[in-house]
């Protein structure tokens, strides 16, 4: 009872504080700032016809490289915790539809995971959600029950082995025209070509593999971490 | 109507955001707990895209048809959304952990219930 | 889709929305607040194609609402009890 007066007087005076100031958002018709560079001059600079990714992996790659560092170091811990603190594991037949839908819908699910990643520069998607798709094509697998357990082994090197090539492709930069992750090192190309951007889909296709696996391992960390 | 467009929708970040919270503060299973979380951080994510929504413009995207507009003039703001794309990973990264620690946690107890937990009492 | 109906519905996802974030915390069984939340997610994911984010919308359908509902329905199973 206490708990929820308490509750309801903190839910209250937030409310009351983002209604008062929500409004003063200014409801403006053109974009300020650093956005309007953006906009106005993206696509020349960075050859990514769409803006968000270019914004994403050429404008501020080094928070993206911070990002993956947050979502590795979540999925590890995941994998750890499981790991050392073994679940109860019981692990049941899958039903015929789910055992049928596992064998149908991986491979189109996959397609549109590398769809998804191979035009971030041009359409909407990129590493992130890619992965994500990818990912779940391989839970899908593993819950009907064709998937090889315990490979999470190979899951880790391919992790580790996407990490190490965002770092090579940021050096490269470095060694090329003295700066980090630089996109120009490969030329922008022509802006709405697949063959354009620079590093953007290289990077796009790394940050889609590290996704995916790291993803995946914590997939499998479920499934599969239990007590012997 | 167009003005009506735009506040409803911050309207219904803010509602999502003080639902979650109201959750987070009263529920007692603590995969309820986590499931007001997310729910909150919707809103959060709503609230942040509708900063950089301009109406009656395209999504920052070049294509045939933006080619002859001024970009500038034709196109919402792009940076809101790249920051929004980071925070929806990382909460669903925030997420896993916040529901591997309550599995593990409510091993303990036995039971999904935080008043078990007598080390979070307050 | 024309324009004129953005508003209408904008505002009916946000009520959906509301109703259902309200629903999720309420609702006896577990497993039907997951999949409310779940819901909710991808409505979030339409509002952000309205809003012209369609990065976001791939990204909140694809990751919000697949991946978060999993790691929540494996965290029920696994805690037991669906209430």
């Amino acid at each position: 009872m206490i708990r929820s007066i308490f509750g309801l007087i903190l839910v209250l005076v937030l409310g009351a504080i983002m209604v008062a100031v929500v409004p003063d958002i200014e409801y403006s018709e053109e974009i300020h700032g650093v956005g309007l560079h953006y906009t106005s001059q993206g696509m020349q600079e960075t050859g990514s016809a769409n803006l968000v990714t270019a914004v994403i992996v050429a404008y501020r790659g080094l928070d993206t490289l911070g990002e993956v560092v947050v979502l590795f170091c979540a999925s590890t811990s995941v994998v750890l915790i499981l790991s050392l603190y073994p679940l109860s594991l019981k692990v049941s037949r899958p039903s015929f539809i789910v055992a049928q839908t596992s064998r149908l819908l991986p491979a189109p699910i996959l397609l549109l995971g590398l769809y998804l990643i191979a035009h971030s520069h041009l359409s909407p998607g990129g590493g992130f959600p890619g992965g994500a798709v990818i990912a779940s094509a391989f839970l899908l697998v593993m819950l009907g029950g064709t998937g090889v357990p315990g490979s999470s082994r190979n899951l880790a090197a391919v992790e580790s082995l996407a990490g190490l090539s965002f770092g090579l492709l940021g050096f490269w930069g470095v060694m090329k025209l003295g700066q980090f992750l630089n996109n120009l090192v490969l030329g922008t190309g022509t802006p709405g070509s697949l063959v354009s951007a620079g590093l953007i889909p290289l990077i796009s296709l790394v940050i889609g593999i590290k996704v995916a696996s790291e993803l995946s391992s914590v997939f499998a960390a479920f499934r599969y971490k239990g007590g012997h | 109507m167009l003005e009506l467009y735009h506040w409803s929708i911050a309207g219904t970040a803010l509602g999502l955001v003080l639902i979650g919270l109201w959750g987070v503060l009263t529920r007692r299973n603590i995969i309820r707990i986590a499931l007001a979380f997310t729910l909150a951080d919707t809103g959060v994510n709503l609230l942040l895209v509708w900063t950089g929504h301009i109406p009656d413009r395209t999504s920052p995207i070049h294509d045939s048809t933006t080619a002859a507009l001024n970009a500038t003039e034709a196109m919402v703001d792009p940076l809101p959304q790249a920051l929004v794309l980071t925070s929806i990973v990382i909460g669903v990264a925030v997420a896993a952990l916040f529901v591997v620690v309550a599995v593990l946690a409510s091993r303990r107890t036995g039971s999904a219930d935080i008043r078990r937990l007598r080390e979070l009492r307050w | 889709m024309s324009d004129a109906l953005f508003p209408v519905v904008a505002i009916t996802m946000g009520i959906m929305m509301l109703a259902a974030g309200i629903a999720a915390l309420y609702v006896r069984r577990l497993l039907s607040a997951i999949i409310i939340v779940a819901f909710v997610s991808l409505s979030a994911s339409v509002l952000f194609l309205l809003m012209d984010a369609t990065d976001v919308a791939v990204t909140e359908a694809a990751v919000g609402a697949v991946v978060s509902t999993m790691i929540f329905l494996w965290g029920r199973g696994k805690i037991g009890g669906d209430r």
